[in-house]
């Protein structure tokens, strides 16, 4: 019986190789929260449900407040998710501080504060006691949330807290003219009063926080122009000389240039964001072209610029700029015209040029990269090549319509798909 | 050989004036300035055939931070042509100067030659643009849009024959190469350019206003 006991008792499964723990999650804030953020945050951080967390705070904060002192602690020193986006809360706080408010107030009109009316009157219910610090605290941080916090809140905005604080100041505006007509202590009847100048300074403390704001963005827009102004008398100079002395095709010239070129767009592009129209994306495709072969593109706009980096039209004009830099060389000029019917791009070299027909047919560069590319897109290519030098000319039509017919393709030696 | 041109180099660095000074041929260096009240003064006494003129130089008055446009004001009734030399070519810093009077601009990574090529166009009394400055051009006359002038004197908008040369020099064709394009003479050609230079200068076009007050510039 023993044994086989022992026979059919499972074999122990060898213990598992111990796997370092998988990294936690960084201890930060939604930006997209419920109230602060506080308990999602740290429910990921230790990996347990939020709802635990949430009702642990509650019970904490029954244990003589220490609850309320760690969610506050843990508020303020969490940071929040990198992001540019404004925090967005899904609890209403503003609204329910202030319906919370209204039970208070109920009871502070109707007994008119009386348990406080002598400063403590000995017999007074608890409720009594609480109704009057209750509606005072509840609608004081109502309006002052709304102020600070609802206002800059995407989904909420200004004239939700504007209402909030009306309401509240109405709230404490209701205690006062109670609290005054009992006759109470007047170190009392400030208290509301104190409330509603708490609750009208948050238009103040935020005015105040932008003009800081505005003062520290001018200081930083003053430096940046002060060391431009510098820099491009000093090192942009340099840089043209050595481009001048060092002839256009050479190493030196190259590394000036597009030293230059990074130099002049953190100067003076600031901080405007890049945007991924098309003139932007083969300007930054052109400096990184120049880095690799000796050549000098010059990229010119005009028109719309609305066409998307990401288009045919931009993937066959890089193809066209890099078939230019690899074979040419030189001087390479690329003009950008968007106009409301389409999009025309020109990419023209000073190469030896080169006869379509001539070329292999496994050689993909032109005719699929960028000729074929286009026709799929709905488009035409246009590569007229001669000793002078080779132009591609890209266009693409807007929107659905046909692409009309380049105005100038049927030039003469035009060589087209 | 024709006679040189007399040049005077106005450049606040002189660094930038030798290497220019040994680049160019078949001119003549009368003067050089560094900024704009030397400047002033050495082209009234030299009276040269042609100015290169920095855009940004010290001395401007005010809040001017260009004083390329000032030395052309000071010197109004000297019988001399201003090409702009530029290290930016930000579309700003050259309408303000070819505004106040120059007859085109070009960067200053520009090798000799092309200096030279240049400041000669501007001694024969053409204008010098850049496929940079002949897209501005399209852009602020409204011609990617389609407008097109009716009568010849409109300052406000470009002819059709004016949009063509300006198309092809901002696709980076030489004077030379247009006329070939267009089937016209280099001198037709010329002359529309000079044409679009006199719009640019006395068109009170909307956009041209509006996009220089944007930049306080007027």
């Amino acid at each position: 019986m023993h044994s086989s006991v022992s026979a059919t008792a499972p074999v122990r499964p060898p213990r598992p190789a111990r796997t370092p723990p998988a990294p936690r999650a960084p201890l930060e804030r939604d930006r997209e929260c419920l109230v602060s953020g506080v308990c999602a945050g740290l429910a990921r951080h230790l990996g347990a449900p939020a709802g635990t967390l949430r009702a642990l705070f509650v019970v904490l904060s029954a244990l003589g407040g220490f609850g309320v002192l760690l969610y506050v602690w843990c508020w303020m020193l969490m940071p929040w998710q990198s992001g540019t986006a404004t925090p967005s809360r899904h609890a209403p706080v503003a609204w329910l501080l202030t319906a919370a408010s209204g039970i208070p107030l109920l009871i502070v009109v109707t007994d008119g504060g009386w348990a406080w009316r002598y400063y403590y009157l000995p017999g007074s219910t608890p409720v009594a006691v609480a109704a009057l610090p209750a509606v005072l605290v509840l609608a004081t941080a109502a309006g002052v949330w709304a102020g600070l916090v609802d206002r800059a809140d995407p989904t909420r905005g200004p004239r939700h807290a504007l209402i909030v604080r009306a309401l509240t100041v109405a709230v404490l505006l209701v205690v006062f003219a109670t609290m005054s007509l009992r006759a109470m202590p007047a170190l009392f009847l400030l208290l509301p009063l104190a409330g509603i100048a708490a609750v009208l300074s948050t238009s103040l403390i935020r005015r105040w926080r932008e003009l800081s704001g505005e003062r520290i963005r001018r200081i930083r827009e003053e430096q940046r122009s002060e060391m431009a102004a510098h820099l491009h008398d000093s090192v942009l100079q340099t840089l043209a000389l050595i481009q001048n002395r060092a002839g256009a095709s050479s190493e030196a010239a190259r590394l000036a240039r597009a030293q230059e070129r990074e130099l002049r767009a953190w100067l003076y592009d600031g901080d405007s964001p890049a945007d991924s129209d098309l003139p932007t994306d083969l300007r930054d495709y052109a400096a990184a072209l120049e880095l690799d072969y000796p050549v000098r593109i010059d990229v010119v706009s005009a028109g719309l610029s609305t066409e998307r980096a990401s288009g045919e039209a931009a993937a066959a004009a890089r193809e066209a700029m890099l078939n230019a830099a690899r074979h040419a060389g030189g001087d390479v000029s690329v003009y950008i015209e968007g106009s409301a019917s389409g999009v025309d791009v020109f990419i023209r070299d000073r190469g030896d040029g080169f006869v379509m027909d001539d070329m292999p047919v496994d050689r993909l560069g032109v005719r699929e990269s960028i000729i074929g590319r286009m026709r799929r897109a709905g488009g035409t290519a246009t590569v007229r090549s001669d000793a002078n030098g080779t132009e591609v000319h890209l266009r693409i039509g807007r929107g659905m319509d046909a692409p009309a017919p380049a105005n100038d393709a049927a030039t003469a030696g035009a060589v087209d798909a | 050989m024709p006679e040189p041109i007399r040049l005077v180099i106005v450049d606040d660095h002189s660094i930038f004036r030798s290497g220019l000074r040994a680049d160019l041929d078949a001119v003549e260096v009368v003067g050089e300035a560094a900024d704009v009240l030397s400047a002033i003064t050495v082209i009234r006494e030299s009276e040269p055939d042609v100015v290169l003129l920095d855009v940004h130089l010290p001395g401007g008055e005010g809040d001017d931070a260009t004083g390329g446009a000032a030395v052309i004001r000071g010197c109004a009734g000297v019988p001399t042509r201003f090409l702009a030399l530029s290290v930016s070519d930000a579309a700003e810093d050259v309408v303000r100067v070819i505004r106040a009077g120059a007859r085109g601009y070009i960067t200053k990574g520009s090798s000799g030659a092309e200096v030279s090529r240049a400041v000669r166009v501007v001694a024969g009394g053409d204008a010098v643009f850049s496929p940079r400055l002949a897209g501005f051009v399209l852009d602020a006359f409204g011609a990617v849009e389609g407008e097109t002038a009716t009568a010849t004197d409109e300052l406000d908008r470009l002819s059709a024959r004016e949009q063509e040369v300006m198309r092809l020099i901002a696709r980076g064709y030489a004077y030379k190469e247009v006329a070939a394009e267009l089937f016209i003479s280099i001198k037709t050609v010329e002359t529309h350019v000079s044409a679009v230079l006199r719009k640019l200068q006395l068109s009170s076009r909307h956009e041209l206003t509006a996009w220089a007050s944007q930049r306080r510039l007027l």
